[in-house]
């Protein structure tokens, strides 16, 4: 499989906003609009422990995306790779797939009045470097790529858990 | 667009505490787009929401852009454009009558965290002038005192517990993370990294914070101490380290000095009782005193929460002892000692200082010098100056010397206490100098604006940070507007002056040839390299015939140091002077305990709120409040609520926010607010919500230091009324 997707290791994510701001410079997106928003969760009482936890919120460019069926004027695509773009270009600012949406992770830009969500930066793809918020994440728990690259990833991970070596 | 249009600029960014490797993207002389630069060391390609925002700050319509004069009334907000010319005569006419007609103490410097790196030219400026009256402005409680409870504990200032140190805690190498009073995550990524990385290969995480924080969450134990009390709880984890025989004997033995006293002393803090000052469980101060004295190696990192309050340089001693009595001091993954300065590529800033200052009897002019000789005086661990509130007593009295001439580079009127008298104080002067990026509240009240520019205008050597390199990097672009580097600025007055600088400074160039000529590399050769690496030794003290540079040649438990200038050779600890035990009679009517200032990632102290990026992520001040305290006090989550303490007259408003992360007795403010888009108000509403603008930098202090109370006063709260 050659979809391309992201994998963000929520067990080190500190809620820092770096992927935010790096997504915002990147996509030269005004005030009004983020492509990925960090949403903190608590601080909550879990039993008798305090606890905070991080999760940005973004496109997940779903295998089966239903922004893609909900959109009336077919602006919304699917590349071969996997990556859910949306056209500016056909547009219209309807917002159907507002509502389709699950994540709630299209927006519509307050200048141009078009809907718009993170693209992978798909450009920077394109080019082979890796999305500008996992370039900066500080955490480094951001992965880019083949979605088999970040299931090993994952599976690693949990592996590493189950034998206690974590 | 073509690709090759656009051109990749390698430069470090310096725009707070860190010193991160970025790649400037340059196109037609413009910057697109400033990237973290993945080959750099210190940052590896990561990068923190105000440098990759930094392109909104440098091409910023409000910034100051050419030299202006002031137009109407001090503080009026009304401004002319001059050209440099005009501005640098005016300033050094200025500076040539002062020193005639009143002697060079009528002219100053007030210097902190601005732009970073041009601090060796500015004191060089004043020494060649012959003036003793420089202020740090942070100099009593931000890293002084670190360095001096390092200093007297292992003979050497180096800031042994954060970073700053070359080498500094190596996270990814520990068993055990202990922050105290800090948090990385929001201010110091660096350090924040190097704890991720500590994590991720297994470490053990314990945060020491009266707010739960990002760090806090990540952590195994989060030890929510009571404010201003962290000393207790240090001495209550030595006693424990050693009642249980959990310290390193072999290495307290051959090393240290002073256990038996050490051991009476904390003899006094057993656990129940450290449980029942700091409000922390006796069983978690237990579990705590255990992962840090046997999980090996394990290393500390401390900030501000312990620099900035009365008990403030025996705190940081007794945090320092944990890390001697462990023996984790100079191993991989422990608290590091310094490099010797003749390993170092360079001409230290420090080195600089000491060589150029003035005699012993001119530095005792400036403030404070002669009341904490240890601390301000010459022979103090970092380098003589004035003691910051009284360097501001001077500025409004005019005694001991009246000062006609102020040159600043930072901004005291946010960024001290007592706001409104440092507002009073800096009218007071007759003449005073600003440079900025910025109209900030301060650079309202010059009479001359200077145009700053930003790192990515400046030619510089960056090696006040971090880790064993130090890092050297050219304009990335031709300065905007006329912004000018500092350094020129003083090159240039001292010409119009006819004085010599203490260092060869003809020119920008020169100088900074000359910082490097240690590494045998000139400026525009360590350029090509970017970095210079400093090699690095741990265990130095295992070396034979190495001696602690302290009198007893040993790691001092018991100072002598501190003996000699009179203050307790012993860590102790102090109930704040302000508090629900120490004045129960103001707690009718200030029923909670107020800190303050704690750091986010998205501003920098006062910088930022102009910038459209990070405001969006941080509109307004923030007041944290426990729900069952707003509940009884009628506060919803979002509401304005005015905030009155115990240190001084007045109230400010900041909104409040409901949080399960802080103690219901005890609220946190946000501090340095002001509102720079507020355009009709030429103060750009800096007394509104700023905090210091109810603090106060009078007595009590720390015996030590001189640091009032800044963190761990009584204040209350309630809802503003809507306008």
């Amino acid at each position: 499989m050659n979809q391309k997707n992201l994998f963000i290791d929520l067990e080190y994510c500190i809620g820092c906003q770096v992927c935010e701001v790096a997504c915002k410079q990147e996509n030269k997106l005004p005030v009004g609009i983020k492509w990925i928003d960090v949403v903190q969760v608590g601080p909550r009482m879990v039993g008798e422990k305090l606890k905070m936890d991080f999760v940005p919120m973004r496109c997940r460019h779903c295998a089966k995306a239903p922004c893609i069926d909900a959109c009336p004027e077919k602006a919304i695509t699917k590349r071969a790779d996997g990556i859910v773009l949306i056209n500016p270009e056909l547009c219209s600012g309807c917002t159907a797939c507002f509502e389709a949406c699950p994540l709630g992770a299209i927006q519509l830009n307050p200048k141009t009045q078009v809907a718009e969500k993170c693209t992978l930066c798909v450009h920077r793809i394109d080019a082979g470097l890796e999305p500008a918020c996992v370039h900066h994440c500080p955490a480094k728990c951001m992965y880019s790529g083949n979605i088999n690259d970040l299931l090993k990833i994952i599976q690693d991970k949990e592996a590493k858990r189950m034998i206690g070596v974590v | 667009m073509r690709k090759q249009d656009t051109k990749i600029v390698k430069s470090i960014c310096t725009i707070d505490h860190e010193t991160c490797g970025v790649l400037v993207h340059v196109k037609d002389g413009r910057v697109v787009k400033i990237e973290g630069d993945p080959d750099f060391p210190q940052n590896e390609g990561a990068m923190c929401p105000k440098g990759l925002s930094y392109i909104q700050a440098i091409y910023h319509p409000d910034r100051i852009k050419y030299p202006m004069k002031r137009g109407g009334e001090r503080g009026e907000g009304k401004w002319q454009r001059i050209s440099w010319d005009e501005a640098l005569d005016t300033i050094a006419s200025k500076i040539k009558q002062a020193k005639e007609e009143y002697g060079p103490e009528s002219i100053a410097l007030s210097i902190c965290d601005g732009l970073r790196g041009n601090e060796l030219a500015a004191y060089g400026f004043m020494h060649a002038l012959g003036s003793p009256m420089i202020c740090g402005t942070d100099a009593h409680y931000c890293f002084r005192p670190q360095a001096n409870a390092d200093m007297a504990t292992f003979g050497m200032g180096n800031f042994i517990t954060s970073e700053k140190s070359q080498g500094g805690p190596e996270f990814e190498q520990s068993k055990c993370m202990l922050i105290w009073g800090a948090n990385p995550f929001q201010c110091h990524m660096t350090i924040g990294r190097n704890i991720i990385k500590g994590l991720k290969n297994g470490a053990k995480l314990i945060v020491v914070d009266p707010r739960f924080t990002n760090l806090a969450a990540k952590a195994d134990l989060w030890l929510q101490v009571r404010p201003a009390t962290d000393g207790a709880l240090a001495l209550g984890m030595l006693n424990y380290i050693i009642e249980e025989g959990l310290y390193d004997k072999e290495f307290v033995n051959k090393y240290c000095f002073g256990f038996d006293q050490l051991k009476e002393r904390v003899k006094e803090y057993p656990l129940k009782k450290v449980s029942e000052i700091t409000w922390v469980p006796e069983e978690n101060i237990r579990q705590a005193a255990i992962m840090y004295a046997t999980l090996k190696p394990a290393a500390v990192s401390t900030r501000m929460g312990l620099n900035m309050h009365t008990n403030a340089i025996q705190t940081l001693r007794a945090v320092d002892l944990l890390i001697a009595l462990t023996g984790n001091i100079d191993v991989k993954g422990g608290n590091i000692l310094a490099i010797p300065e003749s390993d170092l590529p360079y001409i230290p800033w420090w080195r600089v200082e000491l060589s150029t200052r003035l005699s012993p009897q001119e530095m005792e002019k400036a403030p404070g010098v002669k009341d904490w000789p240890m601390f301000y005086g010459h022979n103090a661990c970092i380098f003589s100056q004035s003691y910051p509130p009284f360097f501001f007593d001077m500025l409004l009295t005019g005694k001991p010397y009246k000062t006609r001439v102020l040159l600043c580079l930072n901004d005291p009127v946010m960024g001290l206490q007592d706001s409104k008298r440092m507002r009073e104080a800096i009218k007071n002067v007759d003449f005073v100098v600003k440079n900025d990026l910025f109209i900030s509240p301060t650079a309202n009240l010059a009479d001359i604006l200077l145009p700053a520019a930003s790192y990515l205008e400046r030619d510089e050597i960056h090696t006040m940070f971090y880790t064993g390199f130090i890092a050297v990097a050219g304009k990335a672009i031709k300065p905007i507007g006329e912004c000018r580097d500092e350094k020129e600025i003083f090159i240039e007055l001292a010409m119009r002056l006819g004085i010599e600088l203490p260092f060869p400074m003809k020119s920008v160039k020169e100088f900074l040839d000359w910082r490097l000529k240690p590494s045998g590399m000139t400026f525009d050769e360590a350029k090509e390299k970017g970095i210079i690496e400093i090699p690095f030794q741990y265990k130095k003290y295992g070396k034979e015939g190495f001696k602690f540079p302290t009198e007893t040649g040993k790691i001092e438990l018991y100072s002598k140091r501190f003996e000699k200038y009179g203050y307790d050779p012993l860590p102790y600890y102090e109930e704040p002077p302000v508090s629900p035990y120490s004045t129960p009679e103001l707690l009718e009517r200030y029923p909670l305990i107020l800190i303050s200032g704690a750091r986010t990632n998205l501003l920098y102290h006062s910088a930022g709120r102009q910038i459209p990026w990070l405001r969006e992520l941080f509109p307004e001040p923030i007041l944290e409040v426990h729900p069952d305290t707003a509940e009884k006090l009628g506060i919803h989550d979002e509401d304005w609520v005015w905030i009155e303490t115990s240190q001084k007259e007045g109230r400010i408003k900041q909104k409040a926010r409901l949080t399960l992360g802080i103690h219901p007795k005890v609220v946190h403010a946000r501090s340095h607010w002001w509102f720079p888009e507020r355009k009709d108000d030429p103060e750009r509403g800096c007394m509104e919500s700023n905090i210091n603008a109810i603090m106060s930098d009078k007595p009590p202090y720390d015996p030590i230091s001189g640091s009032p109370i800044v963190r761990g006063c009584l204040c209350k709260i309630y809802k503003a009324e809507k306008d």
